[in-house]
């Protein structure tokens, strides 16, 4: 196996450990369950047999037939089975769910340490599908967890009847309990994997196709060329089809196999049997339902066929661990002074990026914030070059309202608490002040409280903007790092957020970078750097 | 079916075996084991027949579902990032309908037909049990549907959470960046975490009703096979508490027996494909709904000159552009200026209609839209011979007019190296990006459409190329008219009219 299967592996070892006791109350159940099951027809079968003798004898074997206690049994069994079967299912899932729960936020949680200037690009759809989506094909490999113990418990309990009943026939019903489940498992990588792997493959082939269709949509409508580009995207897909079905195929050759063995294994039964009939009979059924609960784990193994793909994926992301350590500043908490190029900053200056639209501003922001790593100029911040420096020790200097803001699903409150934990409502409110929001926030149905939807979508582009300033200005950061703060704005709104911007400034100490084109903004700051 | 007919094999099979073994049947030993070899390869092969038959139905559903929705989907795609969720829906949501085709569909009809054979089978043997089997069915029918209701209600619910989590997952991944930019990781993953939990904790509770009718089934399962064994066992020894018609063997009691479990067999199995069902159900009302496409544009035949007014268009991703008044004329060379992010794109997408209009009005001089020739930043690649995608929009075109167009858009190294004839895969694979650029390119110039709609024709070419380029569209302009989106400034000056937006 490789290294990060393994990974995934300890990641759900380890969340599993949490829930011992209810993946053992489940195991108990489904050993149960099992044993229920067989006994249920291996006693039938027994009790008819027995009682068929007796009735034949006539008389005195019938009052001598003891019928109370195994039709007792019978029922009790019955029960039993029911009872396993529920509580197996229920504590399976329990493990499962709440195991999945801990793992899915283990894995966001190491999508969060990634260097986004280093991590290898994964969108987010992608990687929300791997969080979800394939987590779930996880939970079905816990869930199945108790079925490989109850077919051996049953599989024990048939050859211990057998061995009894038939003792001739025992090492061949024991060689094929052993060897069924490789055969399927044989089964499955000769005629179930490849083509399952080769289905995946083409359904990417088709996104991926689709997606550039979609690109080239104006060619496609203007040329009129959908029905043959559909046509393309047809024939991709019946290729895809042709591989499931032949994945379908090989999964039912291998159940087949279990089908045909069953009776096979009954056959032997009573072909060998030596011991007195009844008992003979109750050997045959056992087995025969010995190796439909033998299907529990056979299926499990096919079912990792379809899943695998998904588990794949999901190992590469739990494999993207932590990147190499970047180098940290000695004195991380203080305020470090800036350079670009030649020009030197210190802590509470303020300097203007202007320059046309393409000319690099927002570059050199998100590269101080740490997001990138492509500003052509030679950036210092403390004298060492930001893209050695740690992200969380960027992230200690520097606040940023970015050109295009992203808020969070959740309220004005939820979205401006996530610059600094323990924040109090004053604050919140000084802060959509100085953002020159405050008036807008409090018109709104629930002012702080009210709901945003996502990324915001109940403010408008200049709001969303204004909004993210005030996120900058609560995060209490040495230095703020402002992208087109005015953006979207009148001049006159435009003209008072520069005053209480500046008031602001004055009243922290703090140190700022503007990206701006806009006079009234461009004059907040002391220096001007022309990007041209 | 067959699988019920070789259960019956089998059933006989053990029946007789026994029956040979307690020295009551006939028959001979080879007989038996006859009939439980071929009940087993007859159910083997049943139930192989039907996995695949089951697929090649539900092949034939889903290659009728993608006719029906991609082609309308190519046709007229929801603009900007809808597309990527259509595009998942259209393609997704016709794999989920898979399992319901294939695999659930027959089983629903399997619950209702094979318990009936079964019992069918049992009654030559035994009527009374095959009526016991049947007894059994109205409690448990009224046991499932009162437990199927309530697990229906607490599913939607949790579907509901479910999708609500999904959700969220997906928020603040997106806002990844921004939490660990405000250091926010730790209280944002404690918030995931308690989320999550509180999901898995009510699913539970959903688990709960839901397992409950799968537990009346095995209940039923269970008590059908006990019931029939504890009758025929008291009809055997003759110590029933009431009169029965029929007086049993051990053969036909045991037959009666091996057959009790297929009863409810389909409906646990049916039970067991409730997933297929739900994925089936969701992908159907996914596939009801489908997100809305600009209305379509009168057409017409000719192009005589369009004139903007006042017009205002919103990319659904983009940035407004506009209010912008220009005309174009039946011939010449218009270019589009502007930095980057000014909406170009989105103008050239406003005159081909795919981009509704917020305000002002195009007004076309023929009455309508004509016939457009298009080439955009990512130009449709088709596996296919490179001269089939040139020609993709003039499929009557003579070699030497692809030929020759091939060469006006700087293609000569491809066909130097390659040729007309090449093979080019449907990614594109082996073709540079402006390879790519100059085939659309190509494609339109060949088109002999009226008005042609290019985006950066001259984008990552050479200087040699771009100047070869400029050239023909600066002779194409002669008989038709041409709009280009371009940074371009040596070819904007050879433009008949400039359109700043800013």
């Amino acid at each position: 196996m490789s290294a990060p299967e393994q990974d995934l592996e300890a990641l759900v070892a380890g969340r599993m450990a949490g829930q011992k006791s209810a993946l053992r109350g489940a195991i108990f159940a489904a050993v149960a369950a099992a044993l229920a099951a067989t006994l249920l027809l291996g006693l039938s079968g027994w009790f008819l047999t027995g009682a068929g003798l007796a009735g034949l004898a006539g008389g005195g074997a019938v009052l001598a037939f003891n019928y109370l206690v195994p039709s007792a049994f019978i029922r009790l069994s019955a029960v039993a089975r029911t009872g396993g079967r529920y509580f197996e299912r229920l504590l399976s899932h329990r493990a499962a769910l709440r195991t999945l729960a801990a793992v899915r936020v283990d894995l966001m949680a190491q999508v969060a340490a990634l260097d986004p200037r280093r991590a290898r690009v994964l969108s987010n759809g992608e990687a929300a599908a791997r969080l979800t989506g394939d987590v779930d094909a996880l939970e079905d490999r816990i869930v199945r967890t108790p079925a490989r113990p109850a077919a051996l418990a049953s599989a024990a309990f048939a050859l211990l009847l057998a061995g009894a009943a038939s003792p001739w026939a025992v090492p061949a019903l024991a060689a094929l309990f052993l060897t069924l489940p490789p055969a399927v498992a044989a089964v499955a990588r000769w005629r179930v994997d490849a083509p399952a792997e080769e289905a995946q493959r083409l359904l990417g082939q088709l996104k991926a196709e689709m997606a550039d269709m979609l690109a080239a949509g104006p060619e496609i409508a203007v040329y009129g060329l959908a029905a043959e580009a559909a046509g393309r995207l047809q024939r991709t897909a019946a290729q895809m089809d042709m591989a499931r079905r032949r994945a379908a195929s090989g999964t039912a050759l291998a159940t087949g196999l279990l089908t045909a063995a069953g009776p096979l294994m009954a056959a032997l039964v009573l072909l060998l049997g030596t011991g007195s009939a009844p008992l003979v009979a109750a050997a045959a059924l056992a087995v025969l339902a010995a190796c439909e609960i033998l299907g529990g784990p056979i299926r499990a193994r096919l079912e990792e066929s379809r899943t695998r793909t998904g588990l794949r994926q999901l190992e590469a992301l739990a494999a993207q661990a932590a990147d190499a350590p970047a180098k940290s500043l000695p004195a991380a908490s203080q305020p470090q002074p800036l350079a670009i190029d030649a020009l030197r900053l210190i802590p509470g200056d303020r300097l203007a990026l202007t320059g046309r639209s393409g000319s690099g501003k927002t570059r050199i922001l998100e590269s101080f914030a740490g997001l990138r790593a492509d500003a052509p100029q030679a950036l210092r911040v403390g004298g060492e070059d930001p893209r050695a420096l740690a992200f969380a020790d960027l992230s200690r200097q520097f606040a940023l309202s970015p050109q295009d803001p992203v808020l969070i699903a959740g309220t004005v409150a939820d979205n401006l608490r996530l610059a600094r934990p323990g924040l109090t409502e004053e604050a919140l409110w000084a802060a959509l002040e100085t953002a020159c929001l405050a008036d807008e926030v409090r018109a709104l149905p629930e002012g702080l409280l009210t709901w945003l939807g996502d990324g915001g979508a109940r403010l408008s582009g200049g709001q969303r903007k204004r909004l993210a300033l005030a996120r900058a200005l609560l995060a209490g950061r040495p230095w703020l790092l402002l992208d087109e703060p005015s953006e979207g704005l009148d001049s006159r709104t435009e003209a008072e957020l520069a005053r209480r911007l500046g008031e602001w400034l004055s009243a922290t100490g703090a140190g700022a970078l503007i990206a701006s084109h806009r006079p009234a903004i461009v004059g907040l700051a002391g220096r001007c750097l022309n990007l041209g | 079916m067959g699988d019920v007919l070789g259960a019956g094999l089998v059933a006989a099979g053990l029946a007789l075996g026994v029956g040979h073994v307690s020295g009551v049947a006939v028959p001979p030993l080879w007989m038996a084991m006859l009939l439980l070899l071929a009940g087993g390869l007859a159910r083997a092969g049943a139930q192989w027949l039907a996995a695949d038959l089951g697929m090649a139905d539900a092949m034939r559903l889903k290659a009728a579902e993608r006719a029906r929705h991609w082609r309308a989907l190519l046709e007229a795609p929801p603009a900007g990032r809808l597309a990527g969720a259509e595009m998942a829906r259209a393609i997704d949501s016709v794999e989920m309908l898979e399992g319901f085709e294939a695999r659930f569909r027959p089983m629903r009809t399997a619950a209702v037909v094979a318990p009936l054979l079964v019992a069918l089978l049992v009654a030559f043997q035994s009527p009374v049990s095959a009526a016991i089997l049947v007894f059994t069915l109205p409690p448990f029918a009224m046991g499932m549907a009162l437990a199927g209701t309530a697990a229906r209600t607490a599913a939607d619910r949790q579907l509901g959470a479910i999708r609500h989590l999904n959700g969220l997952f997906l928020d603040r991944l997106r806002a990844l960046p921004e939490i660990r930019h405000f250091q926010a990781e730790e209280r944002v993953l404690r918030q995931m975490a308690d989320a999550s939990t509180e999901v898995a904790d009510r699913t539970l509770a959903t688990l709960r009703v839901a397992f409950l009718s799968g537990g009346i089934i095995e209940f039923f399962a269970a008590i059908a096979v006990a019931l029939v064994a504890i009758y025929a066992g008291f009809n055997l020894l003759g110590i029933l508490p009431f009169p029965v018609p029929e007086r049993l063997g051990l053969v036909a009691a045991f037959f009666a027996l091996a057959m009790a479990p297929e009863f409810y067999l389909p409906m646990r199995r049916l039970a067991a494909a409730y997933h297929d069902k739900q994925m089936g159900e969701a992908a159907r009302e996914a596939l009801a709904t489908r997100a809305e496409s600009p209305p379509p544009l009168p057409r017409a035949e000719q192009f005589a000159g369009v004139s903007a007014r006042d017009l205002v268009a919103r990319h659904p991703d983009g940035p407004v552009i506009g209010p912008v008044t220009f005309a174009i004329a039946a011939t010449g060379l218009t270019v589009l200026v502007g930095p980057t992010g000014s909406g170009k794109s989105t103008l050239l997408a406003a005159l081909a209609g795919r981009v509704p209009l917020e305000s002002g009005a195009l007004e076309w001089a023929a009455g309508g839209v004509p016939p457009l020739g298009w080439a955009g930043q990512r130009p449709l690649i088709l596996s296919g011979s490179l001269a089939s995608n040139l020609a993709l929009a003039a499929p009557d075109a003579a070699e030497a007019a692809i030929l020759a167009t091939a060469r006006a858009a700087a293609l000569d190294e491809l066909l130097a190296t390659r040729g007309l004839q090449a093979r080019i895969d449907w990614a594109g694979s082996g073709l540079s990006g402006g390879e790519r650029r100059r085939i659309g390119v190509a494609r339109a110039l060949l088109s002999g459409r009226p008005l042609l709609l290019l985006d950066e024709p001259t984008a990552d070419l050479d200087a040699e190329s771009a100047a070869h380029v400029r050239e023909a569209l600066r002779a194409m302009a002669g008989s038709r008219a041409l709009v280009v989106a371009t940074h371009d400034e040596a070819l904007a000056v050879l433009a008949d009219q400039r359109v700043r937006l800013s």
